[in-house]
């Protein structure tokens, strides 16, 4: 086993140290730090099987699955800033699986599954914090949509009921339940599974491990154009002006989904849009349950560390800027102050903004495209974290068999043209 | 005066003898509690200032290893100094000016700030390194929610008690010329300058004067800060706020700032537009990275003259002062006059601190050279950071200069509005740094007019402008300063907030976090409440060194708002949500109207008993308030073609008089909205929409007219709330209408489908529709909304004979459901195109274009789409929820309840579903599955319509 | 909230304005294949940089108009067509 990774041959796989309480005393107790690098520099090869676009959860989660479930280690991460940079770092790390329609459910279950057993799967604790996911229902017709969800959600055997104000106000002491309100607070879709977690180290794990199967991730690398030559993609060419060819690119970005895409001249349904957050200074836990009220534009859930974090709806026009608007902030803080009015000295400590890729049913767009090799992992809208373990086990399948598996069916490019949306549009039409 | 229950007075045995530039009140004497002691202080003390004053060192326990923490910065980014005080948490005590009566407490301190059970965990420090979460608590995956729930136990924060205290909080507009973030020597003569030049001016401070490093100078200084605000006080174009932050800057410099210290107010935010953004936010001194550096005793040169200079208190007995530059000097000077022995240690001549001892508090200093120096203040001086979170918020990042040992900002970078002054931008004399800013100060009036002039010239009638290009500011220089950031690269605290070490910076890069936003997020360095303000240059500075890279190369990560955090009631303000009612409101809350909210609008659910509504509608005559209704007003010769392009159906025959059911679709297919229109006129037509779609239709309508038909003569007017609209619906609602209107109400002169405007109880301009929403014959009236209540009392009195008894939306919605008349957004949902809602015989393909007329063609030509149906369960004891599931034997979802009730008029449940295709044909039983698990049948009725489908009532 | 230039009212906080989206042509409906139709509906140029798109101003003149704006910085500058013009 070598200490220095930079020594091991491209493609090659490596035995990783294991994370344990065991190693942590063992090194604690050395000199210095002991560990292993979790992901190494490489200097990027001319010809790789797979160029996978993109060093978020998606991206790593593709590469890490395309080695674990297929053998497939011959494979180049491309990513143009930092791993997890783009919408991995900025999302809110909510997971849950109580969507509307059965192929939705049956996809984000598959998701929950995985991260359940994701620390141990990876060897790298993520910290997910299944505390419970409610959602607010505010008026009859919100209401009407959280039992739709939950009668869906029973019958795929996800663990989801409406409850009463009295339960909310047991699970959220802090909550005003009262019906004095604006928004008077009716009922809640209530899910067990659903929770939190560290998002960055979903992936950093992803990353390790790809790592240790050979992977090669190369971060600080932008690709600037993807050739195809007769209908096929042959490689993709980089900022600092390298060509590296590869008969599959598989584009998992967000944000910039349509300009990768543009590349190969592939048109996708898809604009972007910023999508705001912002995280309070810590104050000591009370605030066990993730909320979410769409009919307030708001989530809240409380960090291990004692933070706040706060997520909302998409901005109201689309954009590539991610510097935050005033409007975001002034409009969240009303709105939690609605639901837990003893919260108003508690201060916003930071704002920020990422990319979303909006689709027009609410659905992402995965696997193939008219343009052969060219696939797709994109148009994640506000939920493409959540969705990351399943993405990559099934674009990897679909990658390795040059078909979607049937978890992914719905989700194809073709539908727009088709006009085969996906029903989720059905309740954010209805639901909020 | 010793409170009950306070254990002790401490003495404020650390406070000097009157100073030139002092803040505080000596004439009057305030008491507060600290952890349970009662304190003194002056006013103008901060709790710091005060309890320093008193001898405390030690203030609060660090996060991960609970090391005792003293004063660092002794000012609002101390990350030494944050308590709690009463029920508010991370109180930045270094800032906050003492109160009587305060309750002040060290936070996360257990049993107490002496002895803290927790500190054990220095001793198991070498194993809390960083990232060690992510890699134990992995196996078994059971017990992690355990190790979570310990975790949390240590978070370092404050607390909410849930009982908090809601204070009033509110917001202003402003809309200055130039508004200048910072009160020091450089925003004070940028302010006057602009001022001078005739702009409208903010000055914002976040300290509690104006003055900035001047205020704890030397007498030249005290003497220039005195003329400067003297002169500001005097210039009526300048509106000072002190005590106020910048928190933010967004595009077009639409700026937040924070006010603080207003009677009644606990803060303000001010959303403020300015035309220029002055930048003069000073600089923050950069604490230094070694063995020892967190303890108490050790201090910036800036919080040693704060605390000597303004407050009057010793921060010391005997100090070493570790210095690189002339503020460092100037801290050494100051001490020594306040009578502390000082030793100082000049970096300039390669003599560096290397270490810092002591047991809760510095005790000695050692230095490179090997030599050990007892003390119990160590002051250093080492360098400065700019703080550019303002020009970041710009779209500027900060360039490193090696040779001034910071990063400046990148004036080609900076957009025209913002212009940064004072130490920001660089260094000079007093002199020369006032007179850049002054010449800032007339550029940034100057922009702030040609920004003016421009947007006066965006009007279509406003003048021209010829737009004048920003002048450049001359650069100022930067004066030489060494590079330093750390003794070892492996001692001391880099973060002090975060727990975060130099070493642990250096594990993370060994570990592959190697570039500066992987060790912030790996480490969380720089993520505490001071934001990196403290400790980005030196985390930066460690990654350089630990990946071999310069410091320009590895780069800073973004600054992004909040510059300092601001409260959340701040943000929300003053809660205004509004409301619509009806001019009938006050009837119907005299009348114990259950309300109900409808988006915006409060109306009636029901008065009581809902079925019973329902029963005297169909025997008798009831009245509903339907004002939310939406109303639009078209008018022009054009309108049948609008017509006909927003709904399905078709509308160029419409005659005077005559009233038609109308659905839209957008453009994919899919239900958009439906209401009915009548024509009042030749060229005049009144339209109604679902209430939730009002203004979603009339927008709508407009963007054709607007975008695709502006050859069209048409114009559109809300008078959703013109009108108030009253229901008049039952076999006797003719009976009662004859009675108050001047309308012939015959059925031959008024048939269904019909519109009339006339007079009703005395009231002009009413316009009746004869519709039938409940399947009664019945009668929409539309009243001038200041009439509305008017015309409902009447209708009540008149029609009490007959047994008029008002109903509520709850009625309304099992009388239409009788009638299986779908609700939009109810029945249908984002994907229901019109077939699928039943609408075979509304949608009029042979028409020339209307709005989504492809895809229907399309669904029509397809078929298989799912279908609305009526639906009515056999066993007649059971209504199925509305959103229960309609599964198929294998258990697959075919299906859905939209709408069920129990109709008092048939008595038994009906229901309304949504269902595959092939399961649509009348007399195919479904199963349903309840909430309750269990499952019932129901059977697909042949239409939707349950009671009277053949609509004979309504036409009698 | 940057500003957003309404060709009756000049400069107003964008607040007061609906995002309508990227200018596009409809399609003959007589004549639209499903495909044309669906990208139409559904597929957008959603580029990095300049972009022609419609705004309304709801809480102002309620016009609808052409802007041209730069999505990466949100700069703008007035439309060359008219509102709802092809892009």
């Amino acid at each position: 086993m070598s200490r220095n990774g930079q020594h091991d041959g491209p493609g090659r796989a490596r035995r990783t140290s294991r994370y344990s309480a065991w190693s942590l005393v063992k090194n604690g107790l050395g000199a210095g730090s002991g560990w292993e690098r979790a992901f190494r520099h490489h200097t990027p090869k001319e010809t790789y099987d797979v160029i996978i676009i993109g060093g978020g959860v998606h991206g790593l989660a593709t590469a890490h699955y395309l080695a674990e479930n297929h053998g497939i280690t011959d494979i180049a991460v491309l990513e143009k800033s930092y791993i997890g940079s783009g919408g991995s770092g900025r999302n809110t790390a909510i997971l849950r699986s109580n969507y509307l329609t059965p192929e939705g459910v049956r996809f984000y279950d598959r998701s929950v599954k995985l991260y359940e057993h994701l620390a141990a799967d990876l060897n790298f604790n993520v910290m997910f914090s299944q505390r419970g996911h409610m959602t607010l229902a505010h008026n009859d017709s919100s209401l009407r949509t959280m039992h739709w969800r939950a009668e869906v959600n029973k019958l795929q055997g996800v663990d989801s009921s409406v409850i009463d104000p009295a339960e909310i106000k047991k699970l959220v002491p802090y909550m005003d339940v009262s019906s004095s309100t604006r928004y008077p607070i009716l009922g809640a879709l209530y899910h067990p599974p659903g929770g939190i977690i560290r998002h960055d180290a979903v992936v950093w794990g992803y990353a390790r491990s790809a790592d240790a199967h050979g992977v090669h991730i190369h971060q600080k690398t932008e690709v600037v154009g993807i050739d195809v030559a007769s209908n096929r993609v042959t490689g993709v060419r980089t900022a600092d002006g390298r060509r590296i060819s590869a008969p599959v690119v598989v584009n998992c970005t967000a944000g910039w989904s349509t300009l990768i895409s543009d590349m190969v001249g592939v048109d996708m349904p898809v604009q972007t849009f910023p999508l705001q957050a912002a995280v309070t200074e810590p104050v000591k836990p009370f605030l066990d349950t993730v909320v979410v009220s769409g009919t307030l534009h708001t989530y809240v859930s409380q960090t291990d560390r004692g933070e706040l974090v706060f997520g909302a709806s998409v901005d109201p026009f689309a954009s590539y800027s991610t510097r935050g608007s005033l409007d975001f902030v002034e409009g969240l803080a009303g709105h939690v102050l609605e639901l837990m009015p003893g919260l108003s000295k508690m201060r916003l400590l930071r704002q920020w903004a990422g990319l979303c890729d909006m689709t027009p049913d609410y659905s992402p767009i995965m696997g193939l495209t008219p343009v052969e090799g060219f696939f797709v992992d994109v148009g994640w809208g506000t939920y493409g974290f959540k969705a990351g373990p399943v993405s990559g086990e099934a674009m990897a399948a679909c990658i390795a068999h040059g078909k979607p598996p049937e978890i992914i069916a719905a989700f194809g490019l073709e539908r727009f043209d088709e006009g085969r949306l996906v029903g989720e549009k059905g309740a954010a039409a209805v639901g909020h | 005066m010793t409170r009950p229950g306070a254990r002790r007075r401490a003495a404020a045995d650390h406070r000097l003898g009157a100073r030139p530039g002092e803040v505080i009140d000596r004439s009057r004497t305030i008491e507060f509690r600290w952890n349970g002691v009662t304190h003194t202080a002056h006013p103008g003390d901060t709790i710091a200032s005060a309890l320093a004053a008193a001898g405390v060192r030690m203030f609060a326990r660090s996060y991960k290893y609970h090391r005792p923490r003293g004063l660092l910065t002794a000012d609002i980014f101390d990350p030494g100094a944050i308590l709690q005080v009463g029920d508010e948490p991370n109180v930045r005590a270094a800032h906050r000016l003492v109160e009587p009566g305060m309750d002040v407490r060290s936070q996360n301190t257990w049993p107490s700030l002496r002895y803290d059970v927790k500190a054990v965990n220095q001793l198991a420090g070498r194993f809390l390194a960083t990232g060690f979460y992510y890699k134990t608590f992995i196996k078994p995956e059971r017990l992690w929610p355990t190790y979570e729930k310990v975790l949390r136990q240590f978070v370092h924060a404050g607390e909410v008690p849930p009982d908090s205290e809601q204070p009033y909080f509110d917001k202003r507009y402003a809309h200055p010329d130039v508004l200048v973030a910072g009160g020091g020597p450089a925003g004070l003569a940028a302010a006057l300058s602009a001022a001078r030049a005739g702009a409208r001016v903010m000055l914002v401070e976040q300290e509690h004067q104006l003055g900035g490093h001047l205020r704890w100078g030397d007498a030249d200084d005290l003497r220039l800060r005195d003329e400067l605000v003297a002169a500001v006080e005097a210039e009526a174009g300048i509106e000072v706020l002190t005590d106020s932050v910048v928190a933010a800057r967004y595009d077009d410099n639409w700026l937040a700032l924070v006010q603080r210290g207003l009677p009644h107010v606990a803060e303000r935010l001010i959303k403020a537009r300015a035309g220029t953004l002055v930048v003069a936010a000073g600089l923050i001194e950069r604490p230094y990275v070694f063995a020892g550096n967190d303890l108490p005793g050790v201090m910036l040169s800036t919080a040693v003259r704060r605390l000597l200079n303004l407050y009057a208190v010793r921060p010391g007995r005997r100090a070493v002062v570790f210095t690189a530059n002339p503020e460092g000097d100037a801290a050494a000077a100051d001490l020594r006059a306040a009578g502390v022995d000082v030793v100082e240690v000049d970096a300039r001549h390669g003599r560096t601190v290397v270490r810092a001892t002591g047991r809760g508090g510095v005790e000695a200093v050692e230095l490179s050279d090997g030599s050990r120096i007892e003390a119990d203040l160590l002051v250093t001086a080492i360098g400065w950071t700019a703080p550019t979170s303002l020009l970041n918020m710009s779209g500027a990042n900060p360039v490193y200069r090696p040779d001034a040992a910071r990063f400046v900002p990148d004036p080609g970078a900076t957009p025209d509005g913002v212009i940064a002054v004072g130490g920001i931008a660089g260094d000079g004399t007093r002199e020369e740094l006032v007179a850049h800013a002054e010449a800032a100060g007339r550029e940034a009036a100057a922009r702030a007019s040609a920004l003016a002039a421009v947007h006066a010239a965006g009007r279509p009638d406003g003048p021209a402008a010829t737009p004048r290009p920003a002048e450049p500011v001359p650069a100022l220089g930067l004066r030489h300063h060494p590079e330093l950031f750390y003794a070892t690269p492996t001692g001391g605290f880099v973060d002090m907030s975060e727990d975060v070490s130099a070493k642990d910076i250096l594990t993370a890069v060994k570990e592959g976090y190697d570039s500066s936003e992987l060790v912030k997020r790996y480490t969380t360095a720089t993520m505490g409440p001071a934001q990196g303000k403290l400790e980005t240059v030196n985390t930066v500075a460690l990654v350089a060194h630990a990946t071999g890279k310069t410091i320009a190369e590895t780069g800073a990560t973004t600054w992004r708002p909040m510059y300092t955090p601001i409260t959340l009631g701040a943000l929300a303000g003053r809660k205004f949500e509004p409301v619509r009612h009806s001019p009938v409101q006050p009837w119907h809350e005299a009348h114990k109207a259950t309300p109900l909210i409808a988006g915006q609008w409060i109306r009636p659910e029901h008065y009581g008993d809902p079925a019973a509504e329902v029963r005297n509608v169909r025997a008798g005559v009831g009245i509903i308030d339907v004002t939310p209704i939406g109303k639009l007003d078209l008018q022009g010769p054009d309108v049948p073609k609008l017509l006909n392009l927003l709904y399905v159906n078709k509308w160029s025959k419409l005659g005077i008089g005559r009233v038609r059911y109308g659905v839209m679709c957008a453009e994919d297919g899919v239900v958009l909205d439906d209401g009915v229109t009548g024509r009042l006129a030749e060229n005049h037509y009144l339209m109604s929409t679902t209430s939730s779609g009002a203004g979603t239709v009339w927008e709508w309508a407009e963007n054709w007219l607007q975008t695709e038909h502006p050859e069209w003569q048409i114009h559109i007017t809300p008078v959703t709330t013109a009108f108030a609209s009253i229901n008049v619906a039952g076999p006797k609602s003719r009976e009662l209408l004859a009675r108050l209107t001047d309308v012939d109400l015959d059925n031959t002169a008024f048939g269904y489908m019909n519109v009339r405007t006339g007079t009703i109880a005395g009231v002009d301009n009413c316009v009746l529709w004869r519709i039938g929403f409940t399947g009664e014959l019945s009668y929409e009236l539309h009243v001038p909304a200041s009439y509305g209540l008017h015309v409902w009392e009447a209708l009540m009195a008149t029609g009490a004979d007959l047994g008029i008894a008002p109903f509520g939306v709850e009625a309304q919605r099992i009388l239409r459901l009788e009638k299986g008349h779908f609700i939009v957004g109810q029945d249908t949902d984002g994907l229901t195109k019109a077939y699928s809602a039943g609408l075979d015989r509304v949608v009029k393909l042979d028409k020339s274009d209307f709005a989504g007329k492809p895809e229907l063609a399309w669904q029509a030509a397809r078929g298989e789409y799912p279908m609305l149906v009526g639906l009515r369960p056999l066993d007649t004891s059971v209504i199925p929820e509305e959103a229960s599931q309609i599964i198929s034997d294998g258990g697959y979802i075919v299906g859905r309840i939209t709408s069920s009730r129990l109709s008092p008029t048939l008595g038994h449940p009906i229901c309304l579903g949504q269902v595959d295709a092939h399961l649509a044909d009348p007399g195919t039983r479904l199963t349903v599955r309840l909430r309750n698990g269990s499952d019932t049948t129901v059977e697909v009725t042949a239409e939707h319509a349950h009671f009277d489908p053949e609509g004979e009532r309504q036409r009698v | 909230m940057m500003l957003l230039t309404c060709p009756n009212c000049g400069a107003r906080n964008v607040s007061e304005f609906r995002y309508v989206g990227e200018a596009k042509s409809r399609p003959d409906p007589e004549t639209a294949t499903p495909e044309q139709w669906r990208r139409y509906l559904y597929f957008h140029r959603n580029p990095a940089g300049w972009i022609s798109e419609t705004w309304y101003h709801g809480s102002g003149c309620r016009r609808y108009f052409g802007i041209e704006r730069n999505t990466v910085d949100n700069a703008q500058r007035s439309a060359a067509g008219t509102a709802g013009a092809t892009s």
